[in-house]
């Protein structure tokens, strides 16, 4: 699409703009998205969040009962975590401002961009969607096997829409560290680029490796819940505590990708109202990967009590205690950049300051949780309850209100009434404290977290537990000054103008809104700080202007949607009863087909309308630098799997059945995986030498290599069923569950090679644009490496 | 549900809302750091100290700095120029590096020498098995092979390792003022170590999400002299349900075995099953419905009539088809399976 007038003087009906964000794949619209949803989200979550106040205001309510509570408790906690803090700072920020900060015209792959969008919101729809199926998930946030595996039909579409989730964040990672890895303006190295887009680099690196985890654990539970497929049964020498490893595995890292991208955020907030620039740079730089690879080596600080022998827990409080030192960094370096400047208190300034002081305290309580043995008197209290929130919502939550008043005037256009952000943020930090502070105490006094009910006349508890409740309608009164602040906002309509606060970061340097195309103007390639307008301004460069003739968009196209909306009916097919009678259900059924068609869609559709030069730092394309980003994720999916299983294996417990699969198929299957491998490499050979029927040829080869391997696997396990019942042998369920996965991925594969083929059956690539076949290549050698694997661990063994 | 939120909220704004409904059993004075119950309290006491003490430190530090930026740096519009653009300061940085990192080593030091102290096995120990099970806790005393449910009674003074496991979903055991928690986990066992130091009725709870009622799933910890205890090990081996006499009873027995012997042992009565909880010498219990409330006919009578009704969740089902008189007699029944001279019940300034 030719970019035409910049500002269209007529504003395009409802109808046309629902049809713009399902066909668009613009950064800033795709960040709306994310924006939007997450911050609805956090709206319906704060609410779930006083009616559990309103039922613990006093002693044996009757407001919210058992199972109730449990659904409430869950829903608030979910869409918190998963639906507001993550995505709203990484997806959210993160995808209107990196290319803008970085100076381009968008991220590095578009498409996959608005596909995981869309993804995400569906994704939350079909956990929502469980209220009209016998109710919501009440199984906690954590969802701990057994106790995920008894519970009611709602834990199986939280199971599949966290899939989902899980899928549109590896996506959105990749995509961003693709982004941050090929796409920056000519002369900004990694060291110039804005902290917010470290951030973002440093936590989607965080999310590719930690994903896994939560992927590992929401699918095994699945299994177990669908077909009594675990590694967790101790009925059969599973081990329970194996699903928390997988859990936390993600779910600590996950607390630094609730964290990270919002550091960032207070970074670039603090050194606009100072008026100065960040207070060491690169430590801070340094701070963020440091936290970043220590989050890493933490997971277990939520486990201290199942029970791990005194080493492990050592091992565990070394390094809670160690990421203390970088997240101190973090603080006292936002200190430094404050000391000394010109503060100018507005709304995201008192926000950032709100969240220095918040999360001191959460830091230091943090440090109180790694003391073991304090950690076992307060496991599961409301000093927990306190301690999380105290970081996560009056940390990371206040610096996404900053972000979101600071970046307002660009993303609307208009600026907001101060007076009223100034309300939304006394009311929140005051009801804050006074929500949270007494739950610190009744921590103390042994209040359980999760609690429905308590007796009366526990000491103090009545008392603690009514100030806390007025505290949450304290941070209702804020959430609806919030409320008033948008919409006086956009009754008042003053318009922003370019850089309202003064910003030295690149995307100030355009209009607010920005236009579609972002910039019309080549940036001077002098990149001397990580404030370019700053220092342009000090050494009188400018921009010289282009043609926005000259400027070529990706076109416009409504298959990304339509294939997320085929996973989204999948989903709930999924979260269903899979069979109806002998057949799939309906869902099931149309999902698929939905998901398969719109997908070739997708793929027969030139990214592009004319051929267009891409520009890239690292000289690969982005295709293949978001494929490698995203093939670190699936490594680390089945290193979860098979550590599981080795240890499994190494403390006993799953010993193989007699009759086992046996090895001559397995090696049979190992040569068509691996010539299909070498048809695969060669076919992508003839294409980059314009060779197109070998090309063509040697694909075909390649995906009926593919089908054939998989019908061996299917006979192979009709054969072992036949032969050993899984629910009773351990090992068959590590077996079938992790060969199973290994044969899910080939059908992954393959259809990513037949879309290739099909794109060289219709003539849309070539040695210049190569469609699918770079990912897809790399993803067929990635299935192939990990079968290698499986063949020594599961037939050799 | 609408009214009654609106009535609620009204109630809140007005703050008179303080009232309590149900009568279920409370009373406890809980205190995590109750130095006196247990060694355990007073080693976390002590490290916490520490702690405190640095944070004090660093929360004096940072807010100071705070406050002082705020007042210092704020923007007054009569500044001139912009202000000094410095970039850091090396030594600065590594200083506040470097102070916190010898911060968190002392304390990962503390950290590690007590868990060492606490992990020290103990001579002469008590064994407890305990199990959860949705939504009540089993007693098993392997050296004296006596169960218990319910209610754990032990003897001051004593070494105690609590070996605790679940029989269905996670548990974790939290006998609040006394000692940490432990995860109460199919398949495993984990083992709290602890001597109980004072005298007292401690209030128990579950800590790990298990379902409707895991808010529910309460107990109480007896801790009594040696010679209480002596005692009441003497009488729980030798106990057995008195053959009864009385004609309430006689019909109470009838009851029971028609209604309730399938899933509850009563040691000389019926076999029960080893997933609910043992009704033997129930009547020497304080509470009742898993130390919801107190052990008395009202509230068991409401318990045996619709035990789901008042306990979301509970497995036990309701007994419409029995009537209120025969409720009545199961209840008696029940109150009078007794350990002769025994009261576990303490007053409130005992109660933990």
């Amino acid at each position: 699409m030719a970019v035409t007038a910049p500002n269209q003087p007529t504003r395009p009906g409802l109808g046309a703009q629902i049809w713009d964000l399902m066909t668009t794949s613009d950064h800033k619209k795709v960040g709306m998205i994310y924006l939007v949803t997450s911050f609805v989200m956090f709206g319906v979550a704060g609410i779930l969040a006083v009616l559990i106040r309103v039922q613990l205001h006093g002693p044996e309510q009757k407001f919210l009962v058992g199972e109730t509570y449990n659904q409430v408790l869950t829903l608030h906690g979910a869409t918190m975590l998963f639906y507001f803090i993550i995505p709203a700072g990484l997806n959210g920020f993160g995808n209107f401002l990196v290319p803008l900060m970085l100076g381009e015209r968008d991220v590095a792959l578009p498409r996959v961009n608005s596909f995981a969008a869309w993804l995400f919101v569906f994704s939350a729809v079909v956990i929502y969607t469980s209220l009209f199926f016998g109710g919501a998930p009440d199984v906690g946030w954590t969802f701990y096997y057994p106790l995920s595996k008894v519970q009611g039909p709602g834990t199986d579409f939280f199971m599949v829409g966290v899939l989902l989730l899980g899928l549109s964040s590896l996506l959105g990672s990749a995509n961003f560290a693709a982004t941050v890895y090929n796409l920056r303006a000519r002369g900004m190295g990694l060291w110039k680029m804005p902290i917010f887009v470290w951030s973002v680099f440093a936590t989607s690196m965080l999310s590719l490796f930690a994903l896994a985890g939560i992927t590992a654990a929401s699918l095994t539970v699945l299994l177990s819940r669908k077909l009594d497929l675990t590694l967790f049964n101790a009925g059969i020498g599973g081990d329970p505590v194996l699903y928390q490893q997988f859990f936390w595995f993600y779910s600590h890292p996950a607390v630094y990708i609730m964290l990270l991208p919002y550091l960032g955020i207070a970074a670039e907030v603090a050194s606009t109202f100072a008026r100065k620039p960040v207070f060491g740079y690169r430590f801070m730089v340094f701070a963020l990967v440091g936290i970043a690879v220590v989050g890493f080596l933490v997971w277990a600080h939520h486990m201290f009590t199942v029970g791990e022998s005194l080493l492990f827990q050592l091992v565990f409080v070394f390094f809670t205690v160690l990421v203390a030192i970088p997240t101190g960094v973090k603080i006292f370096n936002l200190l430094g950049t404050l000391w000394g400047g010109q503060l100018e208190f507005k709304t995201p300034l008192l926000f950032v300051m709100g969240f220095m002081f918040n999360f001191l305290l959460g830091g230091i309580t943090g440090v109180m949780l790694a003391v073991v043995p304090f950690d076992y008197q307060v496991q599961d209290s409301y000093f927990v309850v306190a301690h999380f929130h105290n970081v996560l919502m009056a940390g990371s939550g206040f610096l996404a209100f900053a972000g979101l008043y600071y970046w307002w005037p660009k993303i609307t256009g208009r600026m907001y009434p101060e007076f009223w952000g100034k309300i939304h943020f006394w009311l929140f930090l005051v009801g804050y404290l006074v929500t949270f502070m007494p739950q610190y105490v009744l921590g103390f006094l042994g209040m359980p977290r999760r609690y429905y009910t308590y007796p009366d006349g526990l000491y103090l508890w009545n008392q603690l537990n009514f100030t806390s409740t007025i505290g949450a309608f304290i941070l209702a009164l804020g959430g609806i000054a919030w409320v008033i602040a948008v919409l006086e906002s956009f009754r008042q309509n003053v318009k922003a103008p370019d850089n309202p606060w003064g910003g030295y970061t690149l995307e100030w340097a355009t209009t607010s809104p920005p236009p579609s195309y972002n910039f019309a103007v080549n940036f001077p390639r002098v990149f001397k700080s990580e404030r370019p307008l700053y220092d342009w301004e000090k050494e009188g460069l400018k921009p010289t202007p282009v043609s926005v003739a000259d400027i070529h968009l990706p076109a416009p196209t409504v298959w990304p949607f339509m294939t997320a909306v085929g996973l989204l009916i999948s989903g709930v097919g999924l979260a269903l009863p899979w069979t109806v009678g002998n057949s799939l259900n309906g869902w099931l059924v149309v999902g698929i087909l939905t998901f398969i068609y719109s997908l070739f869609r997708w793929a027969l559709r030139p990214e592009y309308d004319q051929p267009v030069e891409h520009h890239t730092v690292t000289g690969k394309s982005n295709a293949w630098v978001g494929m490698a980003w995203f093939i670190v994720s699936e490594i680390a999916l089945f290193g979860i799997l098979i550590a599981g299983y080795l240890y499994l294996r190494l403390a006993g417990h799953a010993t193989p059945p007699v009759e086992r699969p046996a090895l001559w198929l397995a090696l049979l299957n190992t040569f068509f995986l691996v010539s299909s491998s070498f048809t695969v490499h060669y076919a992508h050979h003839d294409l980059r030498t314009n060779k197109f029927s070998p090309f063509r040829l040697g694909l075909l080869i390649s995906i009926i290599l593919g089908g054939i391997f998989f019908l061996f696997q299917i006979y192979e396990f009709a054969n072992f069923l036949q032969h050993v019942n899984y629910q009773q042998q351990l090992w068959a369920n590590a077996f079938l569950m992790i060969v199973g996965l290994h044969g899910a991925h080939v059908v992954i594969g393959g259809t990513g090679l037949s879309l290739a083929y099909a794109q060289g059956l219709a003539g849309k690539i070539n040695n210049h644009e190569q469609g699918t076949l770079e990912g897809a290549s790399m993803y067929w050698h990635l299935v192939d490496a990990v079968w290698l694997f499986i063949v020594c661990i599961f037939y050799i063994w | 549900m609408l009214q009654r939120s609106v009535g609620l909220i009204i109630t809140l704004i007005l703050g008179m809302a303080l009232a309590a409904t149900g009568g279920q059993a409370g009373g406890h004075s809980l205190d995590i750091l109750d130095s006196k119950a247990s060694a355990y309290n007073q080693e976390v006491g002590h490290l916490l100290r520490w702690v405190l003490g640095f944070a004090a430190v660093v929360f004096v530090v940072v807010t100071g700095a705070m406050t002082y930026i705020t007042l210092k740096f704020r923007r007054t519009g009569k500044e001139t120029g912009e202000p000094a653009q410095f970039h850091g300061n090396d030594r600065l940085e590594v200083m506040w590096t470097i102070i916190p990192t010898i911060i968190v080593f002392i304390i990962f030091g503390l950290t590690a020498n007590s868990m060492f102290k606490l992990d020290k096995p103990s001579p002469g120990a008590m064994t407890v098995d305990v199990k959860g099970w949705r939504y009540f806790w089993d007693y098993n005393y392997p050296e004296y092979g006596i169960r218990n449910s319910g209610e754990l009674i032990v003897p001051v003074g004593k070494p105690l390792i609590l070996n605790v496991t679940s029989g269905d979903v996670i548990h974790s055991y939290r006998i609040t003022s006394m000692v940490g928690t432990q995860d109460a986990i199919p398949g495993l066992i984990n083992h709290i170590r602890v001597t109980p130091e004072k005298v007292g009725d401690y209030y128990g709870q579950c800590a790990e999400l298990c379902g409707p009622s895991h808010a529910n799933m309460r107990f109480r910890v007896k801790v009594v002299p040696q010679e209480v205890f002596d005692k009441f090990i003497a009488e729980a081996k030798a106990y057995q349900a008195p053959i009864p006499t009385d004609p309430t009873l006689v019909k109470g027995e009838i009851l029971f075995k028609a209604n309730c012997a399938a899933c509850h042992a009563i040691k000389g009565v019926s076999q029960g099953a080893p997933n609910y909880p043992d009704l033997t010498f129930f009547g020497s219990r304080t509470t009742v419905g898993s130390g919801m409330w107190e052990n008395k006919s009202p509230y068991l009578e409401n318990w045996i009539k619709n035990s789901p009704g008042v306990k979301p969740g509970s497995l036990m089902p309701a007994f419409p088809q029995l009537s209120d008189s025969d409720v009545k007699t199961i209840a008696a029944y029940l109150l009078s399976h007794k350990l002769e001279g025994l009261d576990f019940n303490f007053p409130n300034s005992q109660k933990y």
